[in-house]
């Protein structure tokens, strides 16, 4: 326990201290110097002792969260992190909900009081408070997730969905009827730019002609707005929908009216068994239990994460697809999916269920030969963004990009769209496959 | 699209998204009435929505549950009268403690409950013979659970409660002035608990019409807000049971309609739109004389006796 060799460690001060006074006494007598020698003794021991016990501080987790984790959604996912945390690692773990995101650094103080030392922020506007601790406090160590901004003793995490979307966009490409396909998105950030954009990129490989209809609810969660934007785009036609929202509700809503959605965050396979052909999963115990370990393991300390940022994918089983942990694919769907032959380039005629299990495979794989965002990419206004052969890079995806807030300057996405050569780009993102990427 | 396509989605929508609006609206104008502003009433409903979802859950039936939500609203309104009432607490901070109470309460019980949805959501109706009537069929008596219909059909009675009977005079007397009414030999504590209670029963089956109806499933912090939109309508409806179905529904279709018209309209303006609407009519009715804007005399204020 950290406190038993805090208390470890004061003693040998308190040792010392006696020490002197011992040599005092000393002059009296032999025995007593006697008596002072195996004192000092004790004394080194305890001290080497107490040392070792510094070096390999215990830790001890704790978690702020923005929203409640009864959210169901990304608060949730967090927590279902932490307690796989406490379960393979054995690490004491805490947490606190619901903290505004300007309040941030009181929670933090408050935490460091009480003894924790590794200090995970997840939301994106708690970055500037998280920074400001790390400098207030070099021997803690600090992890937000989803921003930019790195210290020695603090890293950013992320685990990003943008290649599921586009496993979505392949299915829902072939699923549409009316070639109408609808999407609710939180905010119009860098984000969940990505995700609409890597939606639509996977709907058109299959259907060229098929648009995707976005309602913006500038809210992370609020399922009464959900519900009534789903509402709205199917009165306008749309017929298969996806969203980003930390709440059930669209699969919920399209299921009563007997359509085929796209799960986001949690399994939400349960809440329309019969119309919920696929979704996004987030493991965020990956990051976690990987990140904790290596702080076991003396490899992470509070001096050298200046240069840390998880940015974890498909390939390290940060994000899985499916509606729920191990059905990738609904079976009341795979018929249709297997129906739908498509004409590609690598894999040449071949139906959408395979295509799905395909790419899947590329960027499941460590070397990850495959990317949503590679070349050619063409706007929506028929500008040619990323030229045939090259990949956007991982700066260019906004990587340091932005979730749980809107305040603050944001990066837009498609303004920093630079492309990167594959090899390049390749080599950026898998430069240690299975690891935490280096950057800068 | 045709224009009656529009007009018959647009109306459903609202209907659906005011039917919380309206239920919980009718509970607060009847409160306020008698002379109390309860700002509980988010809190009031996120109880009535739990207790509504767990009960449906178990028991597997819908119905059960709205009349829990009920009671739930009802209990929880109670405490609200004793403080209010009773201990002649202020009103405003009462009513601001009962939300944060009923959403924290409502989130910590409400754990575990989460993640599955309603087994047996309530069901939508079709009114036979009202339906068929062209335009107003499709528009009115289609597609609504029977929350909706006996909230229309609640708000006439209430209506004709509060202007056309003896019951009426009684409530809106110890509104305007409670000293007055209790020198007539009303006994105005017991007024102002009923409305009170009254209310926030309705508050209850509003949230239980989000849990069991609207949305079947249950969220921690799933009324969202909902329970302030109400405090302003009962102001924007002039504290008037009929002109809340109003209200309510104006709100219902912009709301909507702010989803509906993005692809036309900047969604940033398109969600301004009902709140900027609620603030332009309430500064319209501000407009008008103190009197004829209607708000009750004694609303807000403690009532001791032997004071004026």
């Amino acid at each position: 326990m950290a406190s038993g060799e805090e208390v470890i460690v004061r003693e040998t001060r308190g040792g010392a201290g006696r020490q002197c006074g011992g040599q005092g006494v000393a002059r009296k007598g032999g025995l007593d110097m006697k008596l002072l020698k195996l004192m000092a003794v004790v004394v080194a021991a305890l001290a080497v002792v107490g040392t070792v016990g510094l070096a390999q501080t215990k830790i001890r987790a704790a978690f702020i969260y923005v929203g409640p984790i009864g959210d169901y959604g990304w608060s949730h996912a967090h927590n279902e992190g932490r307690l796989i945390v406490e379960k393979t690692l054995g690490i004491e773990t805490t947490y606190v909900e619901f903290v505004p995101e300007g309040e941030v650094e009181t929670y933090i103080d408050r935490l460091v009081a009480q003894g924790y030392n590794a200090i995970f922020t997840t939301s994106f506007g708690f970055m500037d408070g998280t920074l400001a601790a790390a400098k207030r406090y070099p021997n803690v160590i600090f992890a937000h997730c989803s921003g930019f901004k790195r210290a020695p003793n603090m890293i950013t995490y992320m685990a990003d969905f943008y290649q599921l979307y586009y496993l979505n966009g392949l299915m829902a490409g072939a699923l549409t009827k009316t070639g109408k396909i609808g999407y609710v998105g939180a905010f119009p950030i860098p984000e969940v730019k990505r995700h609409i954009s890597a939606f639509t990129i996977g709907v058109r490989e299959v259907n060229p002609t098929a648009e995707v209809h976005v309602r913006w609810i500038y809210e992370w969660f609020n399922p009464a707005a959900a519900k009534e934007a789903t509402e709205a785009l199917i009165k306008d036609g749309c017929d298969v929908f996806a969203f980003t929202e930390d709440s059930p509700t669209v699969v919920q809503v399209a299921a009563e009216h007997k359509l085929p959605s796209f799960g986001h965050y949690s399994p939400m396979h349960a809440f329309s068994p019969d119309y919920c052909v696929s979704g996004q999963l987030v493991h965020w115990d990956k990051i976690y239990v990987d990140f904790l370990a290596k702080i076991q393991d003396g490899v992470y300390t509070a001096k050298n994460l200046a240069h840390v940022d998880y940015w974890w994918l498909i390939s390290q089983a940060a994000a899985e697809l499916g509606g729920e942990s191990g059905l990738p694919i609904n079976p009341k769907f795979v018929a249709a999916l297997k129906d739908k032959i498509v004409d590609t380039k690598v894999f040449g005629k071949i139906s959408v269920y395979d295509l799905v299990f395909a790419r899947l495979q590329q960027m499941g794989d460590p070397g990850v030969s495959f990317d949503p965002f590679q070349g050619p990419i063409v706007d929506r206004k028929g500008v040619l963004r990323v030229p045939e052969g090259l990949w956007m890079s991982y700066d260019a995806l906004g990587g340091q990009g932005r979730r749980r807030s809107v305040a603050g300057r944001a990066v837009e996405f498609n303004t920093g769209w630079a492309a990167a050569s594959p090899q390049a780009a390749a080599s950026s993102r898998s430069r240690c496959p299975g690891e935490d990427r280096c950057m800068r | 699209m045709d224009w009656q396509g529009w007009l018959v989605g647009i109306v459903g929508r609202a209907l659906a998204f005011g039917t919380p609006l309206l239920w919980a609206t009718l509970g607060e104008v009847y409160a306020e009435r008698s002379g109390v502003v309860n700002l509980g009433v988010e809190g009031m409903m996120i109880l009535g929505a739990f207790s509504a979802f767990a009960v449906a859950q178990t028991a597997g039936h819908p119905g059960v549950g709205v009349l829990v939500g009920a009671v739930v609203g009802g209990a929880a309104a109670l405490l609200h009268a004793v403080m209010t009432v009773t201990l002649r607490a202020n009103q405003y901070v009462s009513g601001l403690a009962l939300t944060l109470f009923g959403l924290g309460l409502a989130g910590l019980v409400g754990r575990g409950w989460e993640g599955t949805p309603l087994r047996q959501a309530l069901p939508p109706v079709t009114i036979p013979g009202l339906s068929e009537i062209p335009l107003l069929g499709p528009m009115l008596f289609q597609g609504q659970t029977v929350l909706t219909y006996v909230g229309l059909f609640l708000a006439v009675v209430l209506w004709l409660l509060l202007w056309k009977t003896r019951w009426g005079v009684v409530v809106r007397s110890v509104g305007e002035s409670p000293a007055t009414a209790d020198a007539l030999g009303i006994n105005v504590f017991r007024v102002r608990y009923l409305a009170v209670v009254f209310g926030g029963t309705l508050a209850g089956i509003a949230g239980a019409y989000l849990s069991v109806a609207y949305r079947p499933a249950w969220t921690e912090g799933m009324t969202a807000g909902m329970g302030w939109i109400v405090i302003a309508l009962a102001i924007f409806a002039g504290w008037d049971p009929l002109r809340t179905v109003g209200g309510a529904l104006f709100f219902g279709a912009l709301y909507h309609l702010s989803f509906r018209l993005q692809g036309l309209v900047a969604p940033e303006l398109l969600k301004l739109m009902p709140y900027a609407s609620a603030i332009l009519v309430l500064a319209l009715v501000g407009l008008r004389s103190v009197r004829r804007r209607g708000a009750p005399s004694a609303l807000g204020l403690p009532y001791t006796r032997g004071e004026r």
